[in-house]
């Protein structure tokens, strides 16, 4: 027992003893903590909801002000259909609503018009909510309102459904939750292998001392960094591949029309956290190190980038969180390629995101190596 | 006589505090250099700052006729460095590792591998994981890997050290042979009977140079002291006997007799006189070794 005390108190002055250690052991923790404490709400709010309202009647203005009210949606109008549907695909809207132009006269007839409601199938948790709230669109208190007293009519009979909604999935209308998952889970798959390989193998030539004699050799630094990423560049690359395929064969996950916007971003995507996995062996003497800082860039990415739960649900003060994370423009750029068949045009912004974060990661990377083996 | 290190009052500072303090040194071709001193004293630092690991923080330095700091470069493949601690991949083999380590440099062919791997007798491991080797065969691998590229010039942080007498022995050998090809070894070591097999050395003590030469310079440059050996085992009474003497210097305990490092000013009456009190040992004069100079070195700086 004294010894094992001995021991525990040997160990905890080594703990002591390294600054790194206690911040991966207290912050990282603390950190995570708060992030998902905050973030992490099932049930979607500030969904952006695209309408059309032909009708522009006091009975459109009624439905539209009961969806404002259920606090879930956001609506702003667009121009036709057509827009709803490209808004949607392109990402700038979850959902959509279209009330069409004899909407208030069929109403009036007692003829149960119909209003269409669209919603993003690619987040099946969003498309199962809406399901629930469509009753709340059209219960007894929305239907109530549903008239209008002719001062002349005596005695008006209203429907016990006033008018129908037609909710329409868009993108994934079997609400597959792997389609939902798969492209997102492709990039957390690459992001382990890339950051934990690549960060762990510089640290282990410290750890074996090896890199001091590789500092004597001839090898630039320029060769050396090359030499240590390029086997996880391929292996991260042939991993993407592998793992599409699987997907593929396994999941009937839809391949893009252009293999090049495959290609590009997983280069991109491959580049950035390759680049970032050096940063990490920079910052780490030991693998367990590297491992523990990889996990921390590992666990926010999962949560807070839109593979779980989308960004629009989140608080406010969270959302940037989800911008600084390369994996967020993963999810949006695959998911738009694989599952919406977005347009490239659309995409762009997030490549140059991506793209932007290989190029910091790369200076990083190149700032710190100087500093280490300088 | 050409200078293959000539280095001029080279500083290394850690955190402000310097671990090479203005040290200058001149190593010829062909010889092997010994750099002495206690632990800490800044041998590793010296030796990491001649291969380039490390930048010098003052003073200049030129290693094989190149600016240690401008053509670090140019030095490079012409240097061979084996770490302390075993710089070899563990996953790999012996035969792998001293692949990689040609590699890395000009490539050399499979036979002179195999060549290299028979003189440091590693030959029947080539397929092992050089993990699972023993300290002396990861040391001689370390070496091997080290000479892969055939350097002119090959540092050799504490070869020696935790290594049985007898691969100590055959590892010199090799050190031998390398210096009669006209190879230059700069070696630090902290074995004195290691700084006997050197050509020349250099005591380090907290990172300055306290004495330079061949060691019969060095044991002849000392002078000013006198060493009694005393035919005594250990006696504690005896030892604070002798240290409440302001002349005598430092006390080493070898089995059943004590060397004594004193000032020369001391008769070898008083000393007698002294050693009377507490046993009746007898004294003798001895002529001082490499140990007792290095002792009394290191010892006289700690005291200032």
């Amino acid at each position: 027992m004294r010894h094992v005390l001995a021991l525990m108190k040997k160990e905890f002055l080594q703990l002591q003893r390294d600054p790194r250690l206690i911040g991966y052991i207290i912050m990282a923790p603390v950190v995570l903590l708060i992030l998902f404490g905050l973030a992490l709400k099932l049930e979607p709010e500030n969904v952006k909801m695209a309408y059309v309202d032909r009708d522009q009647s006091m009975f459109s203005e009624l439905i539209k002000t009961n969806i404002w009210n259920e606090g879930y949606f956001q609506l702003y109008e667009v121009a036709d259909e057509a827009a709803i549907i490209r808004d949607i695909r392109d990402g700038r809207a979850r959902a959509g609503l279209y009330i069409d132009g004899n909407f208030s006269a069929e109403l009036t007839d007692n003829k149960q018009p119909t209003v269409h409601m669209y919603v993003d199938g690619t987040m099946p948790s969003l498309a199962t909510a809406m399901d629930n709230k469509k009753a709340a669109i059209t219960d007894d208190k929305v239907s109530s309102q549903m008239y209008f007293l002719e001062p002349d009519s005596e005695n008006i009979t209203i429907a016990p459904e006033p008018f129908l909604l037609d909710m329409q999935i868009l993108f994934n209308p079997e609400k597959r939750e792997t389609w939902f998952f798969l492209p997102g889970v492709i990039g957390v798959l690459i992001m382990q292998v890339a950051l934990i390989l690549t960060g762990t193998a510089i640290v282990r030539e410290k750890e074996n001392n090896t890199l001091e004699q590789l500092i004597v050799s001839p090898i630039t630094r320029i060769e050396f960094i090359l030499g240590k990423i390029l086997p996880y560049v391929l292996i991260a690359f042939a991993d993407f591949y592998f793992i599409l395929a699987l997907g593929w064969l396994l999941f009937d996950l839809p391949m893009p029309a252009s293999h090049m916007s495959l290609f590009g971003l997983g280069l991109v995507y491959v580049s950035g956290l390759i680049a970032l996995g050096l940063v990490i062996s920079t910052l780490s003497q030991t693998q367990q190190q590297a491992i523990f800082l990889s996990i921390f860039v590992l666990i926010p990415s999962i949560l807070l980038s839109g593979f779980i739960f989308p960004i629009e649900a989140m608080p406010t003060y969270i959302q940037p969180v989800a911008y600084l994370l390369p994996f967020t423009y993963f999810v949006e750029i695959i998911r738009g390629l694989l599952i919406k068949g977005s347009d490239l045009a659309v995409l762009v912004p997030a490549y140059a995101a991506l793209a932007g974060f290989a190029a910091v990661f790369i200076a990083i990377s190149i700032i710190r190596f100087r500093k280490t083996l300088g | 006589m050409t200078g293959i290190i000539e280095t001029e009052g080279v500083t290394k500072r850690f955190a402000g505090v310097p671990a090479v303090d203005g040290v200058s040194l001149s190593v010829s071709s062909g010889e092997i250099f010994g750099l002495l001193g206690p632990n800490a004293a800044g041998k590793s630092t010296m030796i990491r700052l001649l291969a380039g690991i490390l930048n010098i923080d003052g003073g200049s330095a030129r290693v094989l006729g190149h600016d240690l700091v401008i053509e670090r470069e140019k030095i490079k493949s012409e240097i061979g460095y084996v770490a302390q601690s075993f710089a070899l991949y563990p996953e790999l083999t012996v035969a792998e590792n001293l692949e990689f380590y040609s590699a890395i440099y000009t490539p050399i062919s499979r036979e002179k591998q195999q060549l290299l791997l028979k003189q440091f007798g590693l030959q029947r491991f080539a397929a092992q994981r050089a993990g699972l080797l023993s300290g002396g065969y990861k040391r001689r691998l370390s070496i091997a890997c080290a000479l892969a590229h055939d350097p002119q010039l090959i540092f050799l942080d504490e070869p020696t050290a935790g290594i049985d007498p007898v691969t100590r022995r055959e590892l010199w050998e090799r050190f031998y042979e390398l210096a009669a090809l006209g190879k230059t070894l700069f070696v630090t070591t902290h074995y004195m009977e290691e700084a006997e097999r050197c050509n020349r050395l250099a005591f380090l003590h907290r990172g300055r140079v306290v004495a330079e030469g061949t060691l019969a310079t060095i044991i002849s440059s000392f002078t000013g002291h006198s060493v009694y050996s005393v035919a005594s085992a250990h006696n504690a009474a005896l030892a604070a006997g002798l240290l409440a003497m302001p002349e005598v210097l430092l006390l080493n305990q070898f089995g059943d007799r004590l060397r004594v490092i004193t000032d020369s000013s001391l008769t070898p009456e008083s000393l007698q006189r002294v050693v009377r009190r507490h046993c009746d040992a007898a004294i003798e004069l001895v002529e001082p070794d490499i140990e007792d100079v290095f002792m009394a070195l290191t010892h006289e700086r700690g005291r200032k």
